[in-house]
């Protein structure tokens, strides 16, 4: 270690400072690049089933969504290309914007930035340090993609150039990310420039993948590029020009910023100072929804507009050309039918179990923030007693939860309305009511986990919920024993508006999460608070 | 009348490590304690015990008669505590935390609020990210202070303050304890605890290892007597509690433990020029403690 260059100890510090956020990313990008191809072969074993699956799939827009324009579905490499490249290309996004917020702008909020400067390291090394950081995380997580797709029994040299081609999306949004950490003077306001730059290119894509005559839009978003690069499908590596001319410029400029201004600024004005504002400020709870308003507008706002978006599409959802035995193969899915713009809204509801669980865990994630900020103690040393404390966060992560599922159910009912599909409004909000069994169960769980082990609550929390969604896609398409599948919560929501609720499984859910709360609430009023 | 702060063999202990060690302190009404050790003596462990923030590992703690784990909310709220560290909410103005800490304790003279934000000189308005260090633990100390809480909790409270700002502290607790309220004061600077304390308990390696007023721990410590003669220095007999050094041709210096009698009586009968003696002040009275085996004052 001594004998080490300061660069090389900063970068290092860095990369272990990532290593969990590396390490779930690619277990993510492995799993989904091996479960495609895998499943793909096992659903659709013959030729005939291929046919009948791409003539569905080729003009369904509501499926484009998430996963963009299929080019052949005919292949398994085809067909990986467009659900792993779709799919990973959003997550490669996300996780470049988020390493490079934490490389270069909460280490510079944390104070620990202006400590490392004043050392031996200067400001250029520092910033090319944390790049080389981040550039190693990616490396590791296309080799996992990689890796993926190679054990899923597709050609070396296709599976290298996909694995190129989602991590090409990556230093892109680093750039986005070092740019938004330019200009924002705090972490949290870097992360939302950032994430509303990654939800415009979104946005981008989705239009160009469904709206006809709006193709050309594909160019103008980094995530369309991915696609252009078209892997599998006649490849066109000179695209990959493109994410790079992007990247050096947008870290360039990013650097030219970071030279130019004081540590610990950023170039938009930070707000420090006004008239007390008194709302929200009467107990913990509401000092807590105060804190974490921001966030639950951004969280509604998202899912709100993804969920009119997903309204209007519904409309394209049609049976034209689908045989009986492929929609058996749907079913298989556990994406019910998408033959109906009820079915598709199910089919895509499912999703929204997920966001709304994330939610939670999100919302448990903050009530530890007070705790690791020492924050806590300064509210427990006054009449505060522990459960009322936690109890309380609990009850606005529950409520909260409710608002965004019910807001989910509105908009895609407003949705399917506009575009002219007539489908009930009490249906909708009980397919959004729907999300909150699991969700809620999901909060208990993580909780307790915070109750019980509040350093590794958050790992625990969102690897729990990520496996158990991913378990309930892949499980039954690799063909696992029924009990085996049924073990995670998704298996048990019934798919509304396409099925009936099912309102067993949904009691059996509640009631766990009241127990996993309780005992959350009884655990946490019996352990020493963590301290430095 | 019920002490303050009463703990019986209080311990506590994280893993193998045994962060306090069979603590017995009392503190009565009224009382400002200065509660005295290096980093990493168990003065915070202590804190988080009496706030039961922490649990004990075995023995009891209470404030007011209530037990600190069993029953902290009814505890909490005579008492108002300054953490070591100025954690608050970085989105919140200075303003806004009083209004909020204030609220949640239930009860805030804000005339005094008010007299103290004046007295610290903190510019309300801004938000406790863009504070220092400093300014960040007045707002603490104000917002504790203006509870009027009948038990003053503080954590090493002057970190980071000013010598013009550490003078006001002083005066402030001066107000407190004039009002009737008790304050316990943990700390490792001894001028401040010597300036504003009435009792003074020394914690090494989480032991109690002395306690009492000023006065008492000067007795119990060494005083330094220093004679020079008229003559070169003579021989002297040994004297039990008395450790002699040489101090130049002429002169020798005595250690004394307990009684300066015998010293005096001996001394009587030798060409005697001057006789200078000092108490010891906190500062040596407290590396006597330290310079024990394994006890480094940097612990």
């Amino acid at each position: 270690m001594s004998a080490a260059s300061p660069a090389a100890s900063v970068a290092r510090r860095a990369m272990r400072d990532a290593r969990v956020r590396t390490i779930s990313f690619a277990y993510l990008f492995g799993a989904i690049a091996y479960i495609q191809p895998a499943a793909y072969r096992h659903a659709y074993p013959t030729p005939s089933s291929r046919v009948a699956f791409a003539h569905s799939f080729a003009n369904n827009k509501a499926i484009r969504l998430f996963y963009g324009v299929p080019r052949d579905l005919l292949t398994v490499g085809g067909y990986t290309a467009w659900r792993v490249g779709g799919t990973l290309a959003i997550i490669a996004a996300v996780f470049g914007l988020l390493a490079a917020v934490r490389a270069l702008r909460t280490e510079e909020d944390a104070g620990r930035m202006e400590l490392l400067l004043a050392g031996v390291v200067g400001r250029g090394t520092a910033y090319l340090s944390a790049l080389a950081a981040v550039a190693a995380c990616v490396l590791i997580i296309a080799l996992a993609e990689f890796a993926g797709l190679l054990l899923g029994g597709l050609p070396a040299g296709a599976c290298a150039y996909l694995a190129v081609a989602t991590a090409s999306i990556v230093p892109v949004f680093v750039g986005v990310g070092a740019i938004a950490s330019q200009l924002a003077p705090s972490r949290r306001m870097a992360l939302e420039l950032g994430g509303a730059a990654v939800a415009v290119f979104l946005l981008l894509r989705v239009i160009a993948d469904t709206s006809s005559g709006a193709g050309w839009l594909r160019w103008a978003t980094p995530l369309g590029w991915a696609e252009e690069l078209r892997p599998f499908t006649g490849a066109r590596p000179l695209v990959l020009l493109l994410p790079a001319a992007a990247s050096v410029v947008l870290l360039v400029a990013a650097a030219r910023i970071a030279a130019g201004r004081d540590i610990g600024t950023g170039v938009l004005p930070a707000r420090d100072a006004g008239e007390p504002r008194l709302h929200l400020l009467s107990s913990a709870t509401a000092q807590a929804l105060r804190s974490e308003r921001g966030s639950l507008i951004v969280w509604l706002t998202s899912v709100g507009a993804f969920a009119c978006i997903i309204g209007v599409i519904a409309r394209s959802a049609s049976s034209a050309g689908i045989s009986k035995s492929l929609q058996r193969e749907f079913a298989k899915l556990g994406s019910g039918s998408i033959t109906t713009p009820s079915g598709y809204l199910a089919l895509v509801f499912i999703f929204f179990v997920l966001a709304v669980s994330l939610f939670a865990c999100v919302q448990i994630g903050g009530a530890a923030a007070e705790e690791s900020g020492q924050r806590l103690e300064t509210l427990l040393a006054l009449p505060l007693g522990r459960r009322r404390w936690l109890g309380g966060r609990l009850l606005l992560a529950a409520v909260a939860s409710v608002a965004l599922s019910l807001a989910a159910g509105l908009l895609s009912w407003a949705g399917a309305e506009s575009a002219g599909v007539s489908i009930s409004l009490p249906r909708m909000l009980e397919a959004g009511a729907n999300c909150l069994p699991v969700a809620l169960l999901f909060l208990g769980i993580a909780a307790l986990a915070y109750a019980v082990v509040p350093r590794a609550s958050a790992g625990i929390a969102y690897g729990l919920v990520t496996v158990a969604f991913l378990w309930n896609l892949s499980g039954s398409l690799l063909g696992a024993p029924k009990w085996l599948v049924e073990l995670t919560p998704f298996a048990h929501v019934g798919l509304v508006p396409a099925q009936p609720f099912r309102a067993p499984a949904a009691v059996i859910m509640l009631a766990l999460a009241g127990l996993t709360s309780v005992s959350a609430l009884w655990a946490f009023a019996r352990r020493d608070l963590s301290g430095v | 009348m019920q002490p303050v702060i009463h703990t019986e063999a209080l311990c506590k202990r994280y893993g193998s490590t045994v962060a306090l060690d069979r603590l017995d302190l009392t503190v009565e009404a009224g009382e400002v304690y200065g509660y005295l050790g290096p980093n990493g003596a168990g003065k915070t462990t202590t804190i988080r015990l009496l706030l039961g923030l922490h649990r004990p590992s075995s023995g009891r703690a209470r404030l007011f008669g209530l037990d600190a784990w069993g029953d902290p909310v009814s505890a909490h709220r005579r008492v108002a505590y300054v953490a070591g560290e100025p954690f608050l909410w970085p989105a919140l103005t200075s303003a806004e935390t009083f209004e909020f800490l204030g609220r949640l304790h239930g009860g805030t003279d804000v005339a005094y609020r008010d007299v103290l934000v004046e007295r610290f000189r903190l510019d309300t308005r801004k938000k406790i990210r863009a504070l220092s260090k400093g300014n960040r633990q007045k707002v603490q100390l104000i917002a504790a202070l203006a509870t009027r809480a009948s038990l003053l909790l503080l954590d090493e409270p002057t970190s980071g303050l000013d010598p013009l700002m550490e003078m006001a502290f002083r005066e402030c607790v001066k107000e407190a304890s004039e009002r009737g309220q008790t304050v316990f004061l943990s700390s490792h600077i001894l001028s401040e605890v010597e300036a504003v304390c009435d009792r003074v308990g020394i914690l090494r390696d989480g032991r109690l290892v002395d306690q009492g007023t000023l006065q008492e721990l000067r007795h119990l410590s060494a005083q330094t007597v220093e004679v020079t003669f008229t003559e070169p220095a003579p021989q002297l007999p040994a004297l039990a509690g008395v450790e002699v050094s040489s101090a130049g041709p002429k002169a020798l210096r005595f250690e004394v433990s307990g009684s300066i009698g015998p010293l005096i009586a001996m001394l009587a009968a030798h060409p005697v020029a001057t006789l200078t003696s000092r108490e010891p002040s906190l500062e040596e009275i407290f590396l006597h403690h330290y310079e024990g085996p394994g006890g480094d004052v940097g612990g």
